[in-house]
Formats: structure tokens, sequence, C-alpha cells
């Protein structure tokens, strides 16, 4: 089944959307270890 | 109308599977994905229970009889590592890859190739880990919360602790990604967020907790390895760090990864109770808040895990209520269960009973919970096999019980056979006998007093032990029928496209064993698809 283009668009979208998500989860964590320390 | 679409379909992807090692190496299937999950969680399951027969081979009679004290302690902690990152994780990660896409009619998963990389990083990260055993220093033995300072004594071995965990967290976090974009994206139009199945509703909050948590776990590694070769003083106390404050981090990841391990669970049982019971899912969409209420609360009540540390008043008594509010939606969920089973034509095939003995047991170790949230009682239990007693009621006739249901249900749907019902049925009976031998005496050992994490114990604590010992004997001796039934899967009777009697889904609206594409066209729902 081929994708449409709002298909193709809102997969790139909500992926990148939570990939940041989880770099920021990452980055702001070690962040406030750096802060405590 | 549903479209299933077999091999020789007309379209741009109408091939079948390519041949050989190049078909799995390649991949881009969320069948073959799925397929290898499953085999590979299998695997750590043995590997992982091999760990457990040696903690129980030398708990079996007080003093030390079989290994070093210092392979006790990588016992424990290898078994708990591959159990919940090899073994529990990936298996419900092969589930969610088989079914998602057919239970919401799309043709595969949203990004197929990040998810034959999601997959082939998880043997690299459990090749690394088990590299260690043969480490000078031996494997990692601090436990697998990897508490500091202790884990900073770790040999040679620290680094591919710290890599393999670091690789563990990527593999998770790119399936998660994975299973939300396909459920956000490629539903077919007509099924709404709220019609969706439990078991995708389940995931796709279990795949939003995985998204929060799991690079939490990977920033306290990543600190972990930066005071042990960098020179920083995170955790360290001499150089101004909190040892602490790792605790706290590890359970703001640890108590959601106990969900993670459990949503989808409930979600498995809650679409094998309706189909043995012929009734829809009682209260779907109030299953769907209370699984959602649950996965906010997880955020909320890390510190239960270290009452002990020395919190003040306020906040333990904080995290005691909210760990208690858990028991609410927990309660909505078995009472949905029950509600559902009221009155229905109920048979007890294998899927059946072990959904069953999941809602009954799970329980037990949620009863236990409730005992350990209370933080004064908690002081008393702490670090005792009470502990052990409890999350292993809820990990193992909790969540293992689950994937073998789940296993069992879509079994024929995957092979197009029956399984043996017989050989089902002796398994679900043996597992469910020796699980409660291995596990319930524990109960009784922590209550009295006996630690966690040690070879060797009083004389005191030798016959409930020695209970426990026999009973972990025996589950793994039984766990060798369900090889057993995954040898002869296709030997059985012809499955039909629905296998069981009228159930619920779009999954068994295509035929069995499932084509290897499906859905060229997004299928109406039938009219029995959800709730």
């Amino acid at each position: 089944m081929e994708r449409d283009a709002d298909t193709k668009k809102g997969v790139r979208r909500t992926a990148l959307i939570l990939a940041l998500v989880a770099i920021g989860f990452y980055l702001g964590f070690i962040l406030m270890g750096v802060i405590r320390s | 109308m549903t479209t299933a679409v077999a091999d020789t379909h007309e379209g741009h992807d109408d091939h079948g599977p390519a041949k050989g090692f190049t078909r799995w190496l390649f991949t881009t299937n969320h069948k073959d994905i799925g397929t290898m999950y499953l085999i590979f969680s299998l695997v750590m399951f043995f590997f992982g229970g091999s760990m457990a027969l040696i903690i129980r081979s030398e708990l079996a009679q007080p003093g030390l009889q079989f290994v070093h004290p210092e392979f006790f302690n990588s016992m424990t902690t290898m078994h708990a590592l591959i159990m919940v990152f090899g073994a529990v994780m990936p298996a419900f990660v092969g589930l969610a890859n088989w079914m998602i896409p057919m239970m919401i009619g799309a043709p595969d998963m949203a990004l197929p190739r990040m998810n034959n990389w999601s997959f082939w990083i998880l043997p690299v990260a459990f090749g690394l880990l088990a590299s260690t055993l043969f480490m000078p220093g031996g494997a990692p033995a601090s436990g697998w919360t990897m508490y500091p300072p202790l884990v900073l004594q770790t040999g040679d071995a620290f680094p591919f602790l710290i890599f393999s965990v670091h690789l563990m967290g990527l593999s998770s976090i790119m399936g998660a990604i994975n299973i939300i974009v396909t459920i956000m994206n490629m539903r077919t139009p007509h099924m709404s967020l709220i019609k969706m199945p439990l078991f995708v509703w389940t995931w796709l909050i279990t795949a939003y907790l995985l998204i929060a948590v799991m690079p939490v776990l990977a920033g306290a590694v990543t600190m972990l390895l930066t005071d042990q070769f960098f020179g920083t003083s995170f955790f360290l106390a001499a150089g101004g760090g909190d040892p602490v404050m790792f605790q706290h981090i590890f359970w703001f990841f640890g108590h959601p990864e106990v969900y993670i391990m459990i949503l989808p669970a409930f979600g498995v049982v809650s679409e094998i109770i309706p189909t043995f019971s012929r009734k829809p899912l009682f209260g779907h969409d109030s299953m769907v808040y209370a699984t959602a209420s649950i996965a906010f609360l997880s955020f909320i009540v890390w510190a239960h895990h270290m009452f002990t540390v020395g919190m003040p008043l306020t906040g333990q008594m904080f995290f005691m209520f909210a760990t208690m509010l858990i028991a609410v939606p927990t309660g909505v969920k078995v009472f949905n269960w029950v509600a559902t089973m009221w009155r229905g034509a109920m048979t007890f095939e294998t899927p059946m009973l072990f959904a069953l003995a999941f809602v009954f047991l799970f329980t037990i170790g949620g009863f236990s919970g409730l005992m350990l949230a209370i933080a004064p009682a908690d002081i008393q239990y702490h670090d005792t096999y009470f502990v052990v007693a409890h999350f292993h009621y809820v990990l193992v006739p909790g969540s293992i019980f689950a994937l073998m249901a789940g296993a069992y249900y879509w079994l024929p749907k995957w092979t197009g056979h029956m399984y043996s019902e017989k050989a089902g049925k002796l398994h679900f009976w043996l597992s469910t006998i020796f699980v409660n031998v291995t596990f319930f005496p524990m109960h009784f050992l922590g209550l009295a007093g006996m630690p966690r994490r040690i070879p060797d114990y009083s004389t005191q604590f030798a016959d409930f032990n020695f209970i426990a010992s026999v009973g972990a004997m025996g589950f793994g001796l039984s766990q060798l029928i369900f090889v057993y039934v995954l040898l002869t899967a296709k030997k059985g009777e012809k499955a039909t496209d629905e296998v069981w009697e009228a159930p619920y889904g779009l999954e068994w609206t295509v035929p069995s064993p499932a084509p290897y594409h499906t859905f060229d066209e997004a299928p109406m729902l039938p009219e029995r698809a959800g709730h």
C-alpha cells in the first residue's frame, strides 16, 4: 500500500518529535546531575 | 471489506520473503522482525533462567556448595538484566511487531528499516553483556540497579555493562518511536483512537513510557561512566557528588519500567478473556483511562523503592499515598476482567488458563506491593526476600504468564496450525504449581528476616529455601514443554482464519497463517472488531 503524502509527513513529524523528546530527557537528566554535583 | 493479501498479490511488493540468512538479516517485514524478537527473547529466557537455577541450587541448602560468593552476585545481577531487558521487554516488542499492524489494519510498521535496526542491536548488546562472564573481575555483580559506589568496583566488565545498557536503551527507544508513529499514522481510517483494541492501547501508553524513561537510564549510566573514567563526581561523595541522587534517577526510570513490563501484559489478557468468555470486554474505555492513570502515577512514586535512605517524613507520606493510589486503576482493571467473565460462556483453553492465572496471581503480587508501599512497614521488609517474592509474583505469573497466554492465543494465526492443547495444558498446570512452590515461601523467608542477594544464610531459613529451590527446578523443566509445543506447532490440525470461536479484532479477518503482506488497502472494521 503506497503511503499518501499526508501519511509520510505525519510519520516523519511524529518520529522527529519523539526522537527530540528522548534526546531532551537524556540531556536534561545529565544537566540536572551537572547542576546538583 | 477487509482485504488480506497473500504472497502472490499484485503490487509493488508482490514478493514473499527472501531466501536464506539474508531474509532475517535484512528483513523489514514486521512479522519476520516480530518472530526474531520472540525467538531471541525465548533464548534469553532460558539463558537468564539457567542463572536463576544456579542461584537456587546454591540456596537449596545453607552453606556454600556450588559457586563463589562473587559469582553468585554476578548471577543475581545478570539474571535480572537478562530477564528484564533481554526476555520480557523484547518478547512484548515481538508481540507488538506481529500484532499491532494487523490489529489496526496497517500494512507494516511505519519505519520498517529502523525496526530491523532496533532488533539487530539487541544480540550485540547481550553479546557484550554475556562476554563479561569471561572477563577479569567477572561479570557485573552490583545488582541490576547498578548503585554507586559499589558498581564502580566492577572490573573490566564495567564499560561493557554501560555500553550494553546504552544499546538496550537505544533499541527500546527506537522500537517505541516506531510503535507510536505506526499507531498514530497508520491506522485504518475507520478506526478512531478510542476504538483501538486494548493490546494496541496498552502498547501505545507503554511506548510513551519508554520514550520518557529509557533516556533517563541512559543518562544515569553515562554519568556512572564519566565518574569512573573522566574524573567527574556526579555520584561520588568524596568529590562532592551524591550517591543517593543515582538512586533517585535510577528509580525515576525503574518504576515506570515495572509498568513497561506489565501494561502490555494487561493488553494481552484484555484480548484473551473476552474471546474465551464470548463477551465483549467490560468497560473498554475505562480500561484505557485506567492504563493511562497507572502510567501517569508511575512517574510520581519512584522513591518508594528507597524509603530507607532517610528522606523527610513528608516525602515518605507523599510517596506512600501516591503508591497506594495505583491500586485504584489496577482495581478497575481486575474488576473489568472479572465482569467480562461474569455470565460469559467460558471455556478454558490454554491461553485462557494462563490469562486466568495471571489475574489471580498478579493480584497477589499487587497486594504484597501494597504492603511494601507502607513506609514504616517497608523499613522492615526492605532488602528481604519479601521484596523478591513480591516482584517475582508480578513478573513471572504476571508478565511471563501473559506472554505465554499471548503466544498460545496467537500461535495458530502465526503458524496456520493448532498447537497441542494437551501439551499446552500440561505446561500451564506445571508452571502454575511450580511458580507458587518457588515464590510463595519467599514471603515467609522475607518476613522472617532473610536478606536478598546473599549466597548463604542462617539455618533457620533452610526449609523454605529448599522448597523454593525444588519449585524453581520444576518450573525451569516445565518450560521445556513450551519448546516442545513450538517445535510441533506446525504438526497440528489446520487453523481456521478465526482460529477461536468468534474472536474480536481485525487480526482474525486475515487468513491463517497470516500472509507475508497484509492489507493492501485500508480495511473496514468488522462488526466484531472491537469493544
